[in-house]
């Protein structure tokens, strides 16, 4: 399978954004998720958000993208404010999130067609081809009429980053983009970001658990335990990290003889 | 589902509703849903009595349109009045608040007015009457019935039932009647010494009454006697005019009852009738004696019921049936 | 939160939520087809519940105001009673309680389970507001098919009754003198106001179901929870508001 040399971005030019996050807290009632994050995503690169289930990841995401308000900081998509509906006239930002958020009453085509219709980009001829295009990017002309029950989860999220694509967007966040595929298709979703991201600068933000992605894409990486950052490098920095925290979440040592979940009670910082 | 046949359906579904509307409001009070042309008259009215929006205009009955609005205006209420196009209403046409049924239904009438006479135009004022509505036909009722009272009482009144029954007609009689009981007295004792003798077939009137053989002179003259009777009807027309004469105080009677020195002077009169009668109750004199007796009495009492029998007998003969056909037909 | 605060906040959720959708109302002729989508699911698919349920009422209505008013003998006013009551108050608010259970019931579910599994956040960084796309097209079609469900209603509700008149040997009153009757003392406003009060009502819950399903919390659990809410809150609501629109229109 070999999508991505199919694959010729749309000539989007434009400016491309940095992310800056400054003391971010979030709390959901008396749960503290988020504390005191400080990191600053520059414009174009990849940077992937790494940790584990329930570390607060997905949550900052979505304050980049805008979908939560902080209880206290705050996020910047170059000048504009994330939380400010306002900054998404200005900014392309498209989410892919982890259960695909498709619409369930439209098909896969209408699906991608639904951004540019909305907003009026161009004519139905245009928006047919570039719908096309990006179902083609992600091998599923086939399931263009299909509807989002009918499709498998991994078609779900192909679909999802699809309908990314059809945004034409200047940055690009994915929620775990490669959980349920298979490994051809991980490897797929791999390219595609790294190859989306040389071809149109695109500023990628990637929250994964994937340590191939991660390692193969990332131009910097983050590691997001219990809600803060434990650590922040390229990828070279951490092939031998020494964290024990962020080692044992890298290369967890699998021993049968002795369990980590019976580890657990002495080994808790 | 076919994106053409759903957008069909959905305007079809409306348009079925916008009908259904037009009907509804059409078959209502002759649909105001949307205002037909015709023009407008404005009545003014010191009181609506409960008419209001939307209540029909009827002329003579029939529907000409609808009250469009009310309003205040100063010291009177207002009623703009939406007629129908084509429908006349000379400037000479009265307008009124009418009540449809007694549950308070109102409509506003107008009067045909005269036919041919110039035409009331757009926003002219109509002229307008008051009607008695329900409540003032009962309030109406209960003053009259308050004067009925009034009416009654005052009847009762001169009938001697009032304590000034000096003053009245009834109350004057009766003292005339009462005040001159000793003269009818001495009258009645001589009527019994009469139908003692006429019993007893002395003097001519008794043979009369006693002999059969008279009875059929007796029929022929009750001819003469229906005669009589209808004399008679005039002469109690006659007497009828004379009681209201004597009412307005006419006449010597009238002056005897209603005037004031005359009635003193009958006052005085009386008096001294009454000082006879005082002598004559005390047993004074031949007179006194004949009424003090008891036994005069119970003679009267056999008196009275013979005279009884004697009518009776006469009634038998017609004449008596003529007389009170006569007096009913008057009273 | 206590409750006071918590229910302050909702209604001004509601309110915010219709402002924002009253904001893209020039959005609406080219959202035209899911306009048209809207009125097809709300008002067509109501028709037929709509008719039998009304159709229904009114024969009630006549058959129970035949049975009380024949003691005083008052069955020729059946025809005005039955009328005025489908128009005035029961047609508005039991096609109130079937849109609310029909319709605001598939509202609440529709947008909360977009909502759970995030569609509602895909339309947001989409920058295509939820306002706009879900909301708006529902409340332009309720207002457009309300009325039209309420005038139908009404003459449903009116045609039973006087069937039931017609046929039910105890009230026998002839369908000619039960019209002349309905229409003695029916004035063009009677009707208007039954239909202002099911717009009113339809646009309420139209806007309440949207609001509920939008702020749905949690997982697929919360859909359920919300339906509930939804039409529990709309049929309140629905009771609630008849009271202060007919007094409302009673004084104008």
């Amino acid at each position: 399978m070999s999508t991505s040399s199919t694959f010729t971005a749309s000539p989007f030019v434009g400016k491309t954004f940095g992310i800056t996050v400054a003391k971010l807290n979030k709390k959901f009632g008396r749960t503290t998720v988020l504390r005191d994050i400080d990191l600053e995503v520059k414009p174009g690169e990849i940077f992937c958000i790494m940790g584990p289930s329930g570390s607060g990841k997905t949550v900052l995401l979505k304050h980049i993208a805008g979908l939560e308000t902080a209880t206290s900081g705050e996020v910047r998509i170059g000048e504009y404010d994330a939380a400010d509906p306002e900054t998404r006239n200005k900014v392309h930002l498209a989410l892919v999130f982890q259960a695909g958020a498709l619409f369930n009453s439209l098909s896969v085509y209408d699906n991608l067609a639904l951004y540019p219709r909305e907003h009026r980009e161009c004519n139905e001829a245009g928006i047919r081809e570039r719908v096309m295009h990006a179902l083609a990017i992600l091998s599923l002309e086939k399931s263009a009429n299909k509807f989002p029950s009918d499709l498998s989860g991994g078609m779900k999220k192909r679909v999802a980053i699809a309908r990314a694509l059809v945004m034409e967007p200047q940055m690009l966040l994915y929620d775990e983009p490669t959980s349920e595929l298979d490994p051809v298709m991980s490897a797929t979703l791999t390219e595609i970001i790294a190859t989306l991201r040389e071809q149109t600068a695109v500023t990628s933000v990637v929250v994964t658990h994937d340590r191939d992605l991660a390692f193969n894409i990332a131009d910097r990486m983050a590691f997001v335990m219990d809600g803060r950052i434990r650590g922040i490098g390229k990828p070279a920095d951490f092939k031998n990290p020494t964290d024990p925290v962020i080692a044992n979440f890298l290369n967890p040592v699998i021993d049968l003889k002795n369990p980590r979940f019976k580890q657990l009670e002495n080994s808790h910082e | 589902m076919n994106n053409t046949s759903q957008t069909i359906r959905v305007g079809l579904f409306f348009l079925l509703g916008l009908a259904l509307a037009w009907i509804t409001f059409e078959s209502l009070n002759g649909g105001r849903l949307f205002k037909k042309p015709g023009y407008t008259l404005v009545a003014g009215f010191a009181n609506l009595k409960g008419l209001k929006t939307g209540d029909e205009i009827r002329m003579a009955g029939v529907k000409v349109g609808a009250v469009e609005l009310t309003r205040l205006a100063g010291s009177r209420v207002e009623a703009l009045l939406s007629i129908e196009p084509g429908v006349k209403i000379p400037t000479d046409a009265v307008a009124s608040v009418e009540q449809s049924s007694l549950l308070g239904s109102n409509y506003l009438g107008i009067t045909f007015g005269t036919p041919g006479g110039a035409l009331l135009k757009d926003q002219d004022e109509i002229k307008t009457k008051v009607t008695v509505d329900m409540s003032e036909v009962i309030s109406q009722l209960g003053a009259l019935g308050s004067k009925l009272e009034q009416v009654a009482d005052g009847v009762s009144k001169a009938l001697g039932g009032g304590e000034s029954g000096s003053s009245s007609l009834f109350g004057k009689l009766d003292k005339l009647v009462t005040e001159n009981g000793p003269k009818l007295t001495e009258t009645l004792n001589n009527l019994q010494d009469v139908t003692a003798k006429l019993k007893a077939g002395e003097g001519t009137m008794g043979k009369l009454i006693n002999d059969s053989k008279l009875h059929d002179e007796l029929l022929a003259s009750v001819g003469e006697i229906k005669q009589a009777a209808a004399d008679a009807r005039t002469f109690m027309g006659d007497a009828k005019l004379i009681v209201a004469d004597v009412k307005s105080g006419k006449g010597t009677l009238g002056l005897l009852l209603y005037d004031e020195p005359t009635a003193s002077s009958l006052k005085v009169s009386l008096n001294n009738l009454r000082e006879v009668s005082n002598k004559l109750n005390s047993g004074q004199g031949t007179l006194g004696k004949l009424i003090s007796d008891d036994s005069l009495y119970l003679s009267v009492q056999s008196t009275m019921k013979k005279a009884d029998r004697m009518i009776d007998g006469l009634g038998d003969q017609g004449p008596i049936t003529a007389v009170g056909v006569a007096a009913q037909s008057l009273f | 939160m206590n409750h006071l605060t918590t229910i302050v906040g909702h209604i001004g959720g509601t309110l915010l939520l219709l402002v924002r959708s009253i904001k893209f109302i020039g959005t609406l002729p080219r959202q035209r087809a899911r306009f048209i989508e809207q009125c097809y699911l709300i008002g067509y698919t109501s028709l037929p519940i709509v008719t039998i349920l009304s159709f229904f009422i009114g024969s009630v209505l006549a058959l129970q105001s035949g049975y009380s008013m024949e003691n005083f003998g008052a069955k020729q006013f059946i025809g005005t009673l039955v009328g005025l009551t489908m128009a005035r108050e029961l047609g508005p608010v039991m096609v109130a309680i079937l849109i609310a259970g029909r319709v605001g019931s598939a509202i609440t579910a529709e947008l909360a389970s977009m909502k759970v599994y995030q569609e509602i956040d895909a339309l947001t960084t989409m920058n295509i507001p939820p306002e706009r796309m879900l909301v708006l097209p529902r409340l332009a079609a309720i207002v457009v098919m309300m009325p039209v469900l309420a005038i139908i209603a009404n003459l449903c509700g009116w045609y039973g009754g006087a069937l039931v008149c017609e046929y039910t040997h105890s009230i026998s009153v002839d369908s000619e003198s039960y019209f002349t009757a309905l229409k003695e003392f029916m004035k063009p406003h009677d009707v208007t106001d039954g239909l202002i009060k099911a717009e009113v009502f339809g646009f309420v819950i139209v806007l309440v179901c949207s609001y509920i399903g939008l702020n749905t919390r949690g997982g697929p659990r919360e859909i359920g929870a919300s339906v509930t809410k939804a039409v529990v809150t709309s049929l309140i609501l629905i009771l609630v508001l008849d009271y202060f629109v007919t007094k409302a229109l009673l004084m104008s």
